[in-house]
């Protein structure tokens, strides 16, 4: 693709494009300049170098067991959500028959309504139901509202698989399951794990859905992190921030070499 | 020759639609459908007085939100903020969409990196992040002094800061769309415009904007609801300042306990956003109707 922009006014937009980009890495980049310093309140500009707090931070129980905890709830939710979605894409995506736009409509549901009144209805829900399970509320919770993702993420992988090829394994003998595993789960692996991906980090970002269904015995990470903040003046959070958001880096870098975040694929599809 | 009879080969188990998706459709039923009926129900059929529990047809929880200058004021001031959000991400969006889909690759490849990557870190950190900006003694602050201009008074706390972290979380939603829409314009049209002498600014006003509104559309129909619904950035940018419906809901259920008025204010707040976007989509379909002949 050859670039459109030209003369004075693409010199302007770029000009203004590097300002928003500065606005969208500010609140990423202070909080790891903060983190580094050694003065006791989160103050600009920083004092001297120091790694205390991270020390701080890495010896907390609290928050490894948040820690812990999130990543435990996230992987249930993962499983779930894709033992659940991959069907259905299947389901919707091949198959014509009466009722599926409904269908469809149900599953894109949760993306319509906001997670807080989600959040708030299901602990209204389980409380009614007389349920105590608070795991298992959360795990559910977090999977109503991973579903969307993973339907749609496998769904479009879906369609754009051959079916001729599989026809041609299946006349040549290979059975259903040696033709799904070897002939279509290649095909869709990307979309897949794009679903898998998604489902790991609605659950593990979530703020609106746990603060209602949570107890103290039963706390993830992002509910910590609020409650750190609302105790702690020092550091120690900018810390943690900046823990999370290389964590979040490193993430990022791994599906951008995994999947290739090209910019024509994000955009279009 | 034997597609028909080959097409039911198609994927793991010959099973039909209808039974693959039925276990992910149940799902949804019973924990998304059946407990957002019934708290629309419950906000009708039970009211609290004097802190007791009185079961019964009502429609006081609404009229209470209706009659109370306090909570309309948090309904205003939701759809204030949630509106002026929306329209900083649409001019916010424009620059960096016209990169994405015409800019220099490796400038449109480091702006969609920038872009997507804070999508992954949480949202109670990228707010908390805003606080140590916007504080007074936060970066901004520092920057604007060391360069030797007066110092703005306090920005955290205030329905801006609000605006501004929203802006942030939700900006990439909206960006996409828009960039979506404008890479399918074809360049010939705009080429069409410059050879008949029009400035590139005439371009973008006349080709570029009219024909990306459905992208516009697309993305206000995320960033509205989901500044709507925030909890977390106004929690912590907007203090008891600029708390927003999601805070007042959680504030009556867990603070007041009082369940059916904070379900009445749910339900309240899905009925405006089924509206709004209502609103929205009619307003930008006879918008484009004029310029856009294809579907979606």
């Amino acid at each position: 693709m050859q670039s459109q922009l030209r003369g004075l006014s693409a010199a302007l937009i770029y000009f203004v494009a590097l300002l928003i980009l500065a606005f969208i890495l500010a609140p990423l980049i202070a909080p790891v300049i903060i983190a580094f310093s050694d003065g006791i309140i989160v103050a600009f500009p920083p004092q001297r170098f120091s790694l205390r707090w991270f020390t701080k931070v890495l010896a907390d129980e609290e928050f490894l067991a948040a820690l812990a905890f999130s990543a435990r709830l996230a992987a249930a939710v993962t499983v779930l959500a894709l033992a659940l979605g991959l069907p259905c894409a299947f389901g919707l995506a091949r198959r014509r028959f009466p009722g599926r736009d409904a269908m469809m409509a149900l599953i894109m549901a949760p993306l319509i309504f906001p997670v807080l009144v989600t959040g708030l209805a299901l602990l209204q829900f389980f409380t009614a139901l007389g349920s105590r399970n608070t795991f298992l509320h959360l795990v559910i919770g977090h999977t109503v509202i991973a579903i969307p993702y993973v339907v749609r993420t496998a769904a479009a992988s879906i369609v754009l698989v051959d079916e001729a090829i599989e026809d041609a394994a299946r006349t040549l003998g290979a059975t259903r399951l040696c033709t799904f595993l070897f002939i279509t789960l290649p095909q869709i692996r990307q979309g897949i794990i794009a679903g898998a991906v998604f489902s790991f980090v609605t659950s593990f970002d979530d703020y609106s859905l746990s603060m209602w269904l949570a107890d103290a015995a039963n706390f993830p990470l992002p509910l910590q992190i609020h409650v750190f903040i609302q105790r702690f003046f020092d550091p120690s959070v900018a810390a943690i921030s900046t823990l999370m958001i290389l964590f979040s880096m490193m993430l990022m870098l791994l599906i951008e070499r995994g999947m290739g975040l090209s910019v024509k694929r994000l955009v279009t599809t | 020759m034997h597609r028909r009879l080959f097409q039911s080969f198609g994927s793991a188990a010959g099973m039909s639609g209808p039974a693959l998706a039925a276990p992910a459709v149940g799902f949804l039923l019973v924990f998304l459908i059946v407990p957002l009926a019934a708290m629309l129900l419950y906000s009708v059929s039970a009211r609290v007085a004097g802190g007791v529990l009185v079961p019964a047809f009502t429609l006081e929880n609404y009229a209470r939100i209706f009659t109370n200058d306090l909570y309309l004021r948090f309904v205003i001031r939701t759809l204030r903020v949630a509106l002026t959000t929306t329209l900083l991400c649409m001019i916010l969006s424009y620059p960096l969409a016209l990169i994405l889909a015409h800019g220099n690759r490796t400038f449109a490849r480091i702006t969609m990196l920038i872009l997507v990557a804070p999508l992954l870190v949480n949202l109670v950190i990228r707010s908390y992040g805003w606080t140590i900006v916007l504080n007074t003694r936060g970066l901004l602050n520092w920057l604007i002094a060391s360069v030797g201009l007066p110092v703005p008074g306090q920005i955290l706390y205030s329905e801006a800061a609000v605006v501004i972290g929203c802006a942030h979380l939700f900006l990439p939603l909206m960006v996409l769309p828009l960039a979506a829409a404008i890479i399918r314009i074809e360049p010939s049209i705009m080429d069409c415009g410059r050879v008949f002498g029009a400035s590139e600014f005439r371009v973008f006003c006349h080709i570029v904007l009219p024909l990306s509104l459905p992208g516009l559309a697309a993305g206000s129909a995320l960033v509205f609801p989901l500044t709507a619904g925030a909890y977390v950035t106004p929690a912590l940018l907007g203090g008891n300042f600029a708390s927003l419906l999601g805070n007042l809901i959680e504030q009556q259920v867990v603070a007041a306990s009082n369940w059916p008025f904070g379900a009445a204010l749910a339900t309240l707040l899905v009925a405006i956003l089924l509206l709004v976007n209502l609103i929205f989509l009619k307003l930008f379909e006879r918008k484009t109707a004029r310029w856009v002949h294809r579907g979606r």
